[in-house]
């Protein structure tokens, strides 16, 4: 009888886990990210550690991604409103954008027509991506906030948690 | 008494778990049925071997990941619908037949739907789409299931 208890708590344990926090494996808060070094459209490299010093999201997206294109209008506002202020763990804001995409005219013609003003990268190789696997990313969109020396510091916020996520490291 | 309790606590947990996958992958009104869903396991295994009949793969979103599928392009766009259905047109109703797409849920997936729509209307009989619950990376390539090159 306690065997059967024990596999209905199991059950009921692992299927709300596999449901609610498909993405908690991998890199936590506190850990170091994964240097990530990856091409822009014009084609130099850039590497998240050249932002070092600032508070950075990471954002993992793509133009066929519709949840992810929506999310852009919202970063560009983040982007605006913060890039210039202080942080208690960051001298600035920036957002390191890395596309999933496949084909560059997508993603050009999305960044050109939006005027997205923050850095892009992308090796073109959809869910291929070496950085997928890096970064453990189980799908889009999917972000990581990290501090002035590369820490991580929160996890796949989205909406009005991405701003206070972004807001309570303001200095006063 | 309570062992039977337990028992049936057991069952109606384990049917729910199991219900509640089942729909997350078939909403009422797509254009395909469960039995058309295809587990990516079982196209790994006729994929690693030669001596099975191969099914003819279509890749019809961002990019032909799996190995020996043709790459036809997001058929959310018509041009790449339409060259789909001239690539449809070729072969014997019959044909077995997989598509897939990989970019994300089917629930917010723009190309499964119009592809098995139209093999629907083709009056295929024997098409299958490759069940990506959530996408090419996590049910496909992390498994170490055949890429292309």
């Amino acid at each position: 009888m306690r065997y059967l208890i024990l596999i209905v708590v199991v059950l009921l344990s692992g299927s709300t886990i596999s449901s609610l926090s498909a993405q908690s494996t991998g890199l936590e808060r506190g850990n170091k990210s994964p240097e990530i070094k990856l091409p822009t459209i014009k084609g130099d490299t850039v590497a998240l550690s050249s932002l070092k010093g600032n508070l950075v999201l990471i954002d993992f997206w793509a133009t066929w991604c519709a949840p992810c294109v929506e999310e852009q209008h919202e970063l560009s506002k983040l982007y605006n409103k913060y890039k210039q202020s202080a942080f208690t763990n960051g001298k600035g804001f920036e957002i390191y954008g890395v596309s999933l995409d496949a084909k560059k005219t997508n993603w050009e013609n999305f960044i050109t027509t939006n005027k997205i003003n923050w850095i892009q990268v992308s090796d073109l190789k959809f869910w291929r991506s070496p950085v997928a696997r890096t970064y453990n990313i189980q799908g889009l969109p999917f972000n990581i906030l990290i501090d002035g020396n590369g820490i991580i510091v929160a996890k796949n916020l989205h909406g009005i948690e991405l701003e206070k996520g972004i807001a309570r490291f303001l200095r006063k | 008494m309570k062992t039977k309790i337990l028992i049936f606590l057991f069952f109606t947990v384990a049917t729910s778990v199991f219900a509640t996958n089942e729909f997350s992958s078939q909403e009422q009104n797509d254009p395909w049925t469960q039995q058309q869903l295809l587990a990516p396991a079982d196209l790994a295994k006729v994929l690693n071997n030669p001596k099975s009949p191969q099914p003819i793969i279509f890749s019809i979103g961002m990019q032909a990941i799996i190995k020996g599928s043709i790459d036809i392009g997001p058929v959310m766009k018509k041009e790449n619908l339409n060259i789909l259905k001239q690539k449809l047109d070729k072969l014997p109703k019959n044909s077995n037949i997989v598509v897939y797409c990989g970019c994300c849920p089917f629930s917010r997936c723009p190309n499964v739907r119009p592809a098995m729509a139209l093999l629907q209307n083709m009056q295929f009989t024997n098409y299958k789409l490759l069940n990506l619950p959530q996408n090419v990376k996590v049910d496909w390539i992390d498994k170490g299931y055949p890429m292309s090159e």
